[in-house]
């Protein structure tokens, strides 16, 4: 095996993947599912409530909302501007906190408070501005609430069904980098006989098929990343992350070059890979059903890649805490070397056959 | 004495229990075209599968340029060129990106692409993808690529086959121009027009065995029976009269029939080489 000459396919490979419609629709999906799913069930057309501020008194009431998650502050230095951005539905409200506003509360005077609220804004933000506006003044008094709020959760705590759907968008993209398009490309040069031509010039099999394993763990690997990013589960260890999704890549890559030296045509690839599609897809179904026994999860060989990926991106772990199942995948992958070379030379035996 | 360029001794395959080539032995010099004449099915094709290592003999031995062919040796691989029969090209690359594709596998820094492109009329076509390519385009391709490492030995599996006569006879041009470069040629067709034309010897193979092997004009003298036409007035018609030139009386009858007021013309016939293949085998070269 020549590493110039794999590396001569797979730069040939690179240079007209991107003329297949494949391809196109390799980069697509991840992409389209990432938005459908945030439309479903994620918040991009359900904006945390925006919040504007003019404060002239340095207020703890504006210290206080700085310091909460769920609402989007804007600090403003002009009434008029913040009452127009109101008006403009650029905010869902505007509070203004004159000077001397926390002194005055404290001193148990009862100051004016002017609390303008968009016409357009949605009911609940309005809501959950008002109480909270609220809500921080009596505290700034040191009154107590008039009632005790006692929060009883129904259901399943847990995450929320967008972060458990992150496995399956990424999963998506590493099958659809990671097998597809390694396997149609090694399937396409059989259908257009280009895999024998290769193989009477000085590249061996052995260089193409290495050049197509590389070119399936570059595409996974760029857009599972890429899928992570989209989904806000790329975090501060980033290179944690891309050190497993790399492993994730390059055994999705094996598979997919198994199915390729196996199917005979691009038929038979894609029904391999519809027929497959349910003992591959599995592992992720563990993470939107997390109350299945999650011990069957791991009978699966891509559990082995997917719960890394989940462990160190959605859940922000390390990578020494998933050793041992980012060793069964790199096992994995270097046991299948073998049977994908064994298939790959009796399909080469039988092309040359016919 | 010169070291054939392919020697061949005793090679066999065959796919299952069906023996496809059943020992033949032949070689070819630099320089030299050898054309394997012979129907659909004859073993053609698996002998050139053989010799290129994209099958391997169940029997005998071969060397290509003094390289044992079941050593898999990449040093073999980069002295020759193959045009398969297929046409397999990259149709989503244009032409240029074919040939500096397979070049560069040669390990050829900077290949000729736009002169060999040139010499099978593609050069205006060169940064066309090759899907937009008419058949004879795409044949015209597939010899180029054969062509792009400039090999010492040229296995062209069928390569006019289908084609029309203009570009078939601009083919076989480029063809020749290699043998007269060195190029030992081996050619498979059951075209025995281009055999006859193209061929320096032809080896007629049936059955995967090789019946006779010669040049053309050896193949007719020794096979093929020579004779003559001659067209007669017949009253209102025109009669015609074959007359083998070995045969007994044939001189007399010959010298009568031109002495006659009513002949029209006289034709000397030569025996053809589909003639003389079926003389041999039995049967036809159509397959």
């Amino acid at each position: 095996m020549s590493p110039k000459l794999t590396w001569k396919v797979l730069r040939k490979d690179m240079a007209i993947g991107p003329r297949s419609p494949l391809f196109l629709w390799m980069i697509v999906l991840p992409f389209a599912m990432t938005l459908i799913l945030q439309v479903a069930f994620g918040s991009l057309f359900n904006p945390e409530p925006r919040l504007g501020i003019v404060d002239d008194g340095s207020s703890e009431i504006t210290a206080q909302i700085e310091k909460m998650d769920g609402v989007t502050l804007t600090l403003l230095d002009d009434a008029e501007e913040l009452k127009r951005q109101v008006e403009a539905n650029d905010l869902d409200a505007g509070l203004i906190l004159p000077a001397g506003f926390d002194a005055a509360v404290k001193g148990g005077e009862k100051p004016d408070l002017q609390f303008y609220v968009g016409g357009e804004s949605l009911a609940s933000n309005r809501i959950i501005l008002t109480v909270t506006a609220i809500d921080l003044v009596r505290e700034l008094e040191g009154s107590a609430a008039p009632v005790t709020v006692d929060v009883v959760n129904f259901g399943t705590v847990g995450l929320p069904i967008s972060v458990r759907l992150v496995p399956v968008i990424v999963f998506y993209a590493l099958v659809m980098a990671g097998i597809f398009i390694p396997g149609s490309n090694l399937v396409e040069e059989k259908e257009q006989g280009t895999l024998m031509a290769l193989l009477v010039s000085p590249a061996k099999i052995g260089d193409v098929l290495t050049a197509k394993w590389a070119l399936g763990t570059i595409l996974a690997t760029v857009m599972a990343t890429a899928t992570l990013a989209l989904n806000q589960a790329l975090g501060g260890n980033w290179l944690q992350v891309l050190v497993v999704v790399v492993i994730a890549a390059s055994l999705s890559s094996m598979v997919g070059l198994l199915i390729g030296t196996f199917a005979k045509d691009s038929a038979m690839m894609f029904g391999l890979v519809k027929g497959l599609g349910i003992f591959l897809f599995a592992p992720t179904m563990f993470y939107i059903f997390p109350e299945w026994p999650q011990w069957i999860a791991k009978l699966f060989p891509l559990y082995w890649i997917i719960e890394p990926i989940w462990h160190v991106s959605v859940m922000g772990g390390s990578i020494s805490e998933v050793w041992f199942e980012l060793a069964v995948a790199v096992g994995i992958t270097v046991a299948l070397i073998p049977v994908v070379g064994f298939v790959a030379r009796r399909v080469q035996a039988q092309m040359a056959a016919r | 004495m010169t070291v054939p360029a392919i020697n061949v001794e005793g090679l066999r395959f065959s796919y299952g229990d069906l023996e496809a080539v059943k020992g033949i032995s032949f070689d070819v010099q630099p320089g030299e075209i050898l054309g394997f004449l012979g129907p659909n099915g004859a073993g053609k094709s698996t002998t050139i599968k053989m010799l290129t290592g994209q099958i391997t003999p169940k029997g005998g031995k071969a060397q290509v340029l003094g390289i044992d062919i079941s050593a898999d040796d990449a040093d073999l691989q980069a002295q020759i060129g193959v045009c398969f029969e297929e046409k397999n090209l990259y149709l989503n690359m244009s032409a240029k990106e074919n040939l500096d594709f397979y070049a560069s596998l040669f390990g050829i820094k900077e290949p000729e692409t736009m002169e060999i492109l040139r010499r099978v009329g593609l050069a205006e076509r060169a940064k066309d993808r090759v899907h937009t390519f008419s058949k004879g385009m795409r044949q015209r391709m597939m010899i180029s690529r054969a062509f792009v490492n400039k090999p010492k030995v040229l296995f062209l599996d069928e390569p006019t086959d289908g084609l029309d006569p203009v570009t078939s006879a601009s083919i076989r041009k480029t063809i020749r121009e290699e043998a007269d470069r060195g190029a030992a040629v081996l050619l498979t067709t059951h075209d025995m027009f281009e055999a006859d034309e193209l061929s320096d010897r032809i080896a007629f193979l049936n059955d995967g065995e090789i019946v006779a092997i010669d040049t053309a004009e050896n193949l007719k003298l020794k096979y093929g029976t020579r004779s003559v036409k001659v067209r007669l007035r017949d009253g209102a018609g025109v009669r015609e009269e074959h007359i083998e030139l070995a045969s007994d009386g044939s001189s007399a009858r010959l010298a009568e029939l031109a002495a006659s007021p009513d002949l029209l013309t006289i034709h000397t016939e030569e025996a053809t080489l589909e003639k003389i293949f079926i003389e041999l085998t039995g049967r036809g070269l159509a397959g």
